[in-house]
């Protein structure tokens, strides 16, 4: 039982740190880059790819045994379209003006690479609860992705966080225009790697 | 051949079960989608008139939406308006035609409940039960008249005009005599730290106040933005580096004349704005005084 | 809120745009005793005759009304109107500013020539149809580029910009799927999914129509070319990946675009993707030689590189070119 237990965890975790889906796995780019420019932003969006995943990831590990193997890739985008579609409607419905500033990037999730990627190499190999926790950890790595980058955007563009003045005063807008989502994935992406480096070396001194 | 049955079937059975699963909650949050948008623009309206929680809105406030249709009329043009009517204490809706000249065409009362008029769906089946079959007959748009008590209040008008991006949508207040109240912008989608800019008080408030012929010659400059007119739009609490009261009116007062200032590096966004906001006071303006003098000359009861 | 009657008129036009293309080129309803009317500067309307009209007539301003065509109750007041010396053109000059965006309506009353009557005309006064459709086009391809400056399809845009080779064959196979799958969502969204109010299935029918175009066209080019096939095959799956693709489909259904001017986004943006892919393969090409820094070698240099072709794109912002 403490074994089962662990690897949930580690499964967890996988999800947020070693296989990270924007830094580490360079998957579903789009709005890292499009409409990272507030923290609020990635938490919504971040929160929207969570379900999409989890409720995909679990479907899919409950019904793996009926699906037969030549029409794996349909049933694969059928779930997750269905999945994205249910949460289309409902934040259209109950947080219309989240919605709003996400744009089409919600009904874009069914493009997202990280999730037909997490069914295909793992939701139809395991069972439903450790689907369930990759699941949630690869959905909290993406919110955590866009997050810290939203956190830099906002704090550096507009100098506020979450809406709230911080600084005062803005710092460099030239952050929060559309084209600087592309240097800063770059920076943190370069970051991840540089802490990888410097662990690696640690590691073999 | 056993194989391509059981495919097909299980095919059919995930697209039925998703279909299911879709159309059930398309069913649940429509309903609440609607209520939601309906409370959010009831809420806008109300905000650009002034009121909020500190300052709520009288008992007898209330909103009438006319809505404008055009028809084609096998070849002619003709304008519809559905307005709002008191028929012995009751509201109803009458659907007046009149051509583009502003003559009198006919008219007919519509079997609508006010509520319902809200939805476009339900519109169209309202008028097309009583026009010719052969009329097309397509939407353009609405306004909304605020009235307290017999007295009018305002004018709202919602609109659309296309921005740098795509479309941006704003609702326009102006008062009886056409002098703008506010404006709100609705939905857009331009540049975060450029265009979007737009929604900001320094932007969307230097409408405020301008006179409906200042209105007409308005023009947008690309000068910076003084920074006392600046404090006076963002109109923060004295305690908060904000202004009194009287420095506030008499900054107003100084800078109703001006121009209004582009946002800097979204000149296109600023004027995209500005002249959407003229086009539409311009267009209600004549429009509602042509259907005025049908309205009188026709004797409607109408509930403005 | 499309109605039926909307519905049968974009059929016809739907039809009558794929068979005669010819009809493109025209503009309106055409008199015959007006040869054109064009805009003409900021303010002004031109009108050419094919015969000489008679002044007293041409310099009334009551004969002409003038109004925009989803306004057809404002009339737009008239400054001047002047007449050539040959008397076979008019130009009328408004008191405002023409927005030439919208169509507008023009109507001659009793036109004279040569002291006959010929009778009233209404034209409708628009840009040349042509131009709006390249502006589209141009529009979806550099000014709107979907990877430089709307952020999609950035996966498969930095998993296939290492080589050039790849760059063009990715860019071209996406640009035919692109087009396929754009046409068929459109013809699908507006006869069935709107009419029938189905509008929330949007998502599940558009991924399903991609696919469906990734899997013909993936078998009609495995049987009748291989050669091309071993060329393209393996990108067609990831066409599936990329978010343009389910973008087009989802815009085209926000803006009423017709037949013909969904095909032009269609193959602008399948058209931006290519030169947005054959533009990084060649600075990754170049890349590849340089001496990046160990922490920035592969993406993070790639993502500082779209970071500075979007800088650069952004200059083509707000350019309108007709």
């Amino acid at each position: 039982m403490k074994a089962r237990k662990k690897t949930n965890s580690e499964l967890f975790f996988n999800g947020i740190l070693n296989e990270n889906p924007i830094f580490r796995l360079a998957l579903s780019m789009c709005p890292a880059v499009g409409i990272s420019t507030t923290v609020m932003n990635g938490v919504l969006l971040g929160t929207a790819v969570l379900f999409v995943q989890v409720f995909s990831s679990c479907t899919i590990a409950a019904i793996k045994n009926y699906i037969h193997p030549r029409i794996r890739i349909p049933t694969y985008t059928l779930t997750i379209a269905t999945w994205v579609t249910v949460i289309d409607l409902m934040l259209a419905a109950y947080v219309p003006e989240a919605y709003k500033e996400m744009g089409i990037f919600v009904k874009l999730i069914v493009a997202f690479a990280i999730i037909t990627m997490r069914l295909e190499t793992f939701a139809c190999r395991n069972p439903v609860g450790a689907s369930f926790w990759d699941g949630i950890g690869m959905g909290l790595g993406f919110t955590f992705g866009m997050m810290a980058l939203g956190l830099v955007r906002e704090l550096l563009g507009m100098g506020t966080i979450l809406g709230y003045d911080v600084l005062g005063f803005r710092p460099l807008l030239f952050f929060v225009l559309p084209a600087a989502g592309f240097f800063c994935v770059g920076l943190m992406m370069a970051i991840f790697n540089y802490m990888e480096i410097v662990y690696n070396r640690r590691k073999k001194v | 051949m056993k194989e391509i049955f059981r495919i097909t079937i299980g095919l059919t059975i995930s697209c039925l079960v998703a279909a299911v699963i879709m159309g059930s909650v398309f069913a649940i949050t429509d309903k609440a989608k609607k209520h939601n948008e309906h409370v959010n623009v009831q809420d806008t309206m109300l905000g650009l008139l002034g009121f909020n929680k500190d300052k709520p809105a009288p008992r007898d406030l209330r909103f009438f939406s006319i809505y404008r249709y055009t028809l084609d009329d096998s070849g002619a043009t003709r304008l519809a308006y559905m307005v709002p009517v008191l028929d012995g204490g009751k509201e109803k809706y009458e659907l007046v035609v009149i051509t583009p000249a502003g003559e009198f065409v006919e008219r007919f009362p519509l079997k609508i409940n006010p509520e319902a008029a809200n939805e476009g769906h339900e519109r169209e089946l309202a008028l097309r039960s009583v026009l010719r079959p052969s009329t097309g007959l397509s939407f353009a748009d609405s306004a909304i008249l605020a009235v307290k008590g017999k007295e009018r209040l305002a004018y709202l008008l919602p609109s659309e005009f296309p921005g740098f991006k795509t479309f941006i949508k704003v609702i326009l207040a102006l008062d009886p005599m056409f002098t703008v109240i506010g404006l709100e912008i609705m939905e857009h989608e331009e540049d975060p730290g450029l265009g979007a800019e737009i929604v900001q008080p320094y932007f969307k408030h230097q409408f405020r106040g301008k006179s409906f012929d200042r209105l007409r010659e308005l023009k947008v400059i690309k000068e910076p933005l003084p920074d006392e007119y600046k404090t006076a739009l963002e109109k923060k609490a004295p305690d908060k580096g904000g202004l009194s009261k009287a420095d506030l009116e008499t900054l107003r007062d100084k800078y109703r004349d001006e121009d209004i200032y582009a946002i800097t590096g979204a000149t296109i966004s600023s004027n995209a704005v500005t002249s959407g906001v003229i086009n539409a006071a311009k267009k209600f303006s004549y429009r509602l005084k042509t259907l005025e003098k049908v309205i009188a000359a026709q004797r409607l009861a109408v509930s403005f | 809120m499309l109605t039926v009657a909307t519905a049968r008129r974009n059929a016809l036009y739907c039809v009558a745009a794929f068979f005669m293309l010819s009809l493109v080129l025209g503009c309106g309803k055409e008199y015959r005793f007006i040869k054109a009317a064009s805009f003409k500067g900021p303010r002004g309307i031109s009108i050419t005759f094919a015969g000489p009209v008679d002044e007293k007539w041409a310099k009334d301003q009551a004969n002409y009304s003038i109004n925009e065509k989803t306004d057809p109750d404002i009339y737009l007041r008239i400054a001047a109107i002047s007449l050539r010396p040959d008397r076979l053109s008019v130009t009328i000059t408004l008191e405002e500013d023409i927005n030439q965006k919208a169509t507008h309506t023009l109507a001659i009353k009793g036109i004279v020539s040569e002291g006959r009557n010929m009778g009233s005309a209404i034209v409708d006064v628009k840009k040349f149809y042509l131009g709006y459709l390249l502006s589209i086009l141009m529009g979806a391809m550099i000014i709107n580029n979907f990877v430089f400056t709307k952020y999609l399809g950035l996966c498969v845009f930095f998993g296939t910009s290492q080589k050039k080779s790849t760059a063009i064959g990715m860019g071209i196979t996406f640009t035919i799927v692109m087009v396929a799958s754009a046409m068929m969502s459109w013809f699908l969204y507006q006869f069935v999914l709107k009419p029938f109010r189905l509008d929330f299935l949007q998502i599940v029918v558009f991924i399903g129509l991609v696919s469906l175009s990734v899997q013909a066209v993936d078998t009609i080019l495995r049987k009748v070319n291989p050669v091309l096939f071993k060329a393209f095959g393996v990108y067609l799956v990831l066409v599936i990946a990329n978010c343009i693709i389910i973008a087009v489909p989802l815009i085209l259904a926000d803006n009423e675009y017709n037949a013909i001017e969904s095909l032009m986004l269609a193959l602008g943006a399948g058209l931006g993707f290519l030169i947005a892919l054959f533009l990084m393969s060649s600075v990754r090409e170049r890349i590849e030689l340089a001496d990046v820094p160990p922490t920035f070698k592969g993406l993070p240099i790639a993502f500082i590189l779209g970071g500075l072709f979007a800088l650069s794109f952004m200059g083509f912002s707000g350019m309108s070119l007709f």
